[in-house]
């Protein structure tokens, strides 16, 4: 007779084993391998909660433990390879496959493993495909998450860091799998239930709150003269013409440049209420300033921001809370509204080809792409207008019928000609490409595709690719502001100069900007404290940011 | 309008408003000193630039990070030298202290005018090695012949670099120092410490930690600096004006009285193990306030506990 409830049997089995180990739903810390021994099978796959921010350290460890005669060969599918036990349970021979999203502080090991083969690669996605392939083919088995308290039942309640928690329980409870939760208290009565106990099968209490990284504090004082500059540019030059209302930011200085020039040099231009409303945006500290000057209605969040509790807590009317009035994060949710529902992505990136393929990886570092790849995308199923996305679609197609004309996404670049340790920005090849080779990839790791690129800003001027009709004048507007890098000084200057007639390339003058007018004291916060002084005291920054 | 044309109008209004740590060097002298008063010595278009740095294929600079000269205070003459943190962290070098050694050897012999040190430095520059480090050593000894001629000598320390290695070292020659919450003053850096004697003795990332040992509130409470300013050059102007005032001659009875208030503060402090400890043996009733607290209300508190009898660097 045919069974087709093996997956249910299995995993009941699976839960009388664990039982064993546990008292009810909870285990003590000191049982956890057991536990992880009892219901983790060889070859399982298995999401250990690597989020970008919070991290399930504790069942790291314990799975790092387990005897592997017991457990082995698992295929690992999470999205932040982020602590080092990540890798050593490949190291040990614990896991064996991988698929994954993101690896920010373990770039350079990873690239190592996988080189050496000691990692079998699945592939390296975006948030959203991952997440979309936990329900079509890379559901796990058992779910090894982090939250910041239980009940008995295991209701968990995971604090304003909710991130990618509901989206892998969805995935892995309801296909019959195993969810384990590790939290920092249990308790009679959670501040609010994030995910429900019936989806949670056992819980942990672990010694010491989980890790979280904070990743979006960009400290004011850190911010140059030229990252003002092209702030300014970004603002007169594309945000106000657009009228770009609804956004995405990236994570780096340049953008954090753009967040404290909206109270100033923003207000300045009558900006405010007309451009930068509405986010999809992890809480930054430095849009403090433009929050507290009524610039920003709405935010929604990937994650949060370690410091930034009680003053979200206190702007409920910006952020989403829940009823206890703590944050409510849930990066798949805002991953795709970052993908429909805003009009503009901008963020800053290592290099850039002459087709505008863009790239933050080295021969020697795989990061992952994370989110800004859906971020930094023309979403080709949108369906809905809005003034920006249509005016960029004509500048892109003019002649064909409004009615069946594409809108399109301002994608943005920004950055300064020479990066850190004076790299250029701009390159003939992308590294990403002699990685692959390297590695033996299908796909060179392009973090956002020339195709979807709008718009280039560096400190020599603005260039406009939607305006752009061939090949040729698209690498010559690239060219046309890549400053003093060998593939600026390849430019054909008189070709340039036409595309700067045509408005393709904008200098800062021809924006009305004067270069020496960007200076540090039109940020309306140039240190931490500062901001700290704009929340009125809310803002609570970790010591790492502190210089008091 | 001219650029001089500013100078002379200069308010008291821009003094107030600018920020000494974010200022550079040459704001911190223009906007310190009588309005248009500055002269400058061995200024950029004499190009004294490093023979070091170009050995190692590193960025010079046409005043080799120091600005060196005089102008007035309040309408007395004074000397002046002012390091530019943001070039190689404010770093001495063998042009760069030669300049400075000048200077102040030029006080000595002149006698009249005090000298004003706007401090803003990591130490020596590593790449100029033996050069540095005997200008260090220039620069102290040409500290202790000015003072030693009847010239006293202010440093003002806020800047990004602190004022750390040799710079500390020169910091506790002077006659008197003002420092700011941004200020830090010290001789072995925050890396330095936790390279040598591992990151449980001290955690150079712990930016909170950092600032309470060696930052400016701290300095000034236990007596290693005289006088607290706000972060603004007014505020630095007023606290430069007080001192020079105020501050004792020098001499025999001047470096045993300093001796014998080190010693004492080692007796009183040496069991702390952290700055909260010794606020808290100072008086503080919450010394964990102490950071967040507005400079003025710091003041107030620190000119009720400090004592002077603490005041040696």
């Amino acid at each position: 007779m045919t069974t087709w409830q093996k997956a249910r049997t299995a995993r009941d089995a699976r839960i009388d084993a664990g039982a064993k180990v546990a008292k009810g739903k909870i285990v003590e810390t000191g049982d956890v391998t057991r536990l992880l021994e009892a219901v983790i099978r060889p070859g399982d796959r298995v999401c250990l909660e690597g989020d970008n921010q919070k991290q399930a350290d504790l069942l790291s460890a314990a799975l790092l433990a387990v005897d592997i005669s017991k457990v082995n060969n698992l295929h690992m599918v999470q999205s932040g390879v982020v602590l080092p036990e990540h890798l050593d349970l490949f190291d040990r021979g614990v896991a064996k496959k991988l698929d994954y999203a993101y690896s920010g502080p373990q770039s350079a090991r990873i690239a190592t493993m996988l080189f050496g083969g000691k990692i079998e690669l699945g592939a390296i996605h975006t948030y959203l495909e991952l997440f979309a392939r936990y329900f079509i083919d890379l559901t796990p088995h058992v779910a090894l998450i982090a939250a910041v308290s239980a009940d008995r039942d295991g209701n968990l309640y995971t604090g304003p860091n909710t991130e990618d928690t509901p989206t892998v329980v969805e995935a892995t409870s309801f296909k019959d799998g195993i969810v384990i939760a590790q939290v920092n208290e249990i308790v009679d009565k959670l501040p609010r239930v994030d995910i429900p106990g019936d989806r949670v099968h056992f819980v942990v209490k672990s010694d010491k709150p989980f890790f979280v990284e904070p990743l979006f504090t960009r400290d004011p004082a850190a911010i140059t003269e030229g990252q003002i500059l092209t702030a300014m540019m970004a603002i007169k030059g594309i945000y106000a013409p657009y009228g770009v209302r609804r956004l995405n930011h990236g994570i780096g200085f340049s953008t954090a440049a753009i967040e404290l020039l909206l109270p100033t040099f923003g207000e300045k231009l009558g900006l405010r209420g007309k451009i930068a409303s509405q986010f999809a945006l992890n809480p930054h500290p430095a849009l403090i300033p433009a929050i507290e000057s009524g610039w920003v209605e709405q935010i929604h969040s990937f994650g949060s921001e370690v410091g930034m509790d009680d003053y979200i807590r206190a702007r409920s009317d910006v952020y989403f809370t829940g009823p206890d009035g703590s944050l409510r994060s849930n990066r798949a949710f805002c991953q795709v509204a970052g993908l429909y529902a805003c009009d503009m992505f901008i963020g800053s990136t290592l290099q850039i080809d002459l087709k505008g393929n863009s790239s933050t990886i080295t021969t020697s570092r795989i990061a992952g792409f994370g989110g800004a790849p859906n971020m930094g995308s023309d979403p080709r199923g949108r369906r809905h207008p809005s003034e920006p996305w249509l005016q960029a679609g004509r500048e892109a197609d003019p002649d064909s019928t409004p009615a069946l004309r594409r809108g399109r996404k301002l994608v943005v670049q920004i950055g300064e000609t020479f990066g850190e340790k004076n790299v250029p920005l701009f390159v003939e090849k992308l590294d990403a490409i002699a990685l692959a080779e390297k590695l033996k990839l299908d796909l060179a790791p392009v973090m956002i595709y020339g195709d979807d690129i709008t718009h280039i800003i560096t400190e020599e001027g603005i260039a406009n690719l939607l305006l752009c009709r061939d090949a040729r004048e698209r690498e010559q507007a690239i060219r046309g502001v890549a400053g003093y890098t060998d593939v600026g000084r390849g430019r054909d200057k008189q070709f340039v100069q036409s595309l700067r007639e045509r408005g393709v390339i904008r200098r800062p003058e021809d924006l009305g900007i004067d270069p020496l007018d960007a200076d540090r004291s039109l940020l309306a916060a140039r240190s931490i404290k500062d901001l700290v002084r704009w929340s009125g005291g809310l803002y609570a920054p970790p010591s790492k940011f502190r210089n008091w | 309008m001219s650029v001089a044309h500013v100078d002379r109008q200069l308010p008291g209004e821009t003094r107030a408003a600018s920020s000494w740590y974010e200022a550079s060097a040459r704001e911190r002298v223009r906007l310190l000193l009588d309005a248009g008063s500055f002269q400058e010595f061995i200024g950029p278009e004499a190009r004294e630039t490093s023979p070091h740095l170009r050995v190692f294929d590193l960025p010079e600079q046409f005043d080799d990070g120091i600005i060196v000269g005089c102008g007035k205070l309040d309408g007395s003459p004074v000397f002046v030298a002012a390091q530019e943190g943001r070039f190689m962290g404010g770093a001495f070098g063998e042009v760069h202290g030669a300049k400075l050694t000048g200077l102040l050897r030029a006080a000595r012999d002149v006698k009249s005018a005090p000298v004003l040190l706007l401090l803003d430095t990591g130490g020596v520059r590593l790449q100029e090695a033996n050069a540095g480090e005997l200008a260090i050593a220039e620069i102290m000894r040409a500290v202790i012949e000015a003072r030693s001629a009847g010239v006293k000598v202010i440093g003002l320390i806020g800047g990004r670099s602190g004022c750390y290695g040799g710079g500390g070292l020169i910091a506790g020659c002077c006659s008197a120092l003002v420092v700011s919450e941004q200020g830090r003053i010290a001789v072995s850096g925050p890396e330095v410490i936790e390279t040598n004697r591992g990151v449980e003795e001290f955690d150079s990332r712990d930016r909170a930690l950092v600032w309470r040992t060696m930052g400016g509130k701290s300095r000034w409470l236990i007596g290693g600096a005289d006088a607290f300013a706000d972060d603004t050059v007014g505020d630095f102007r007023k606290a430069a004006l007080k001192l020079l005032s105020s501050t004792a001659d020098f001499g025999l009875d001047t470096l045993k009285a300093e001796q014998s208030r080190l010693e004492e503060r080692l007796q009183s402090f040496g069991e702390c193990p952290d700055a909260l400890d010794i606020w808290r043996t100072e008086g503080v009733s919450d010394p964990r306030s102490i950071p967040a607290l507005p400079a003025d209300q710091f003041i107030a508190l620190g000119d009720k506990i400090r004592r002077t009898s603490r005041d040696a660097r």
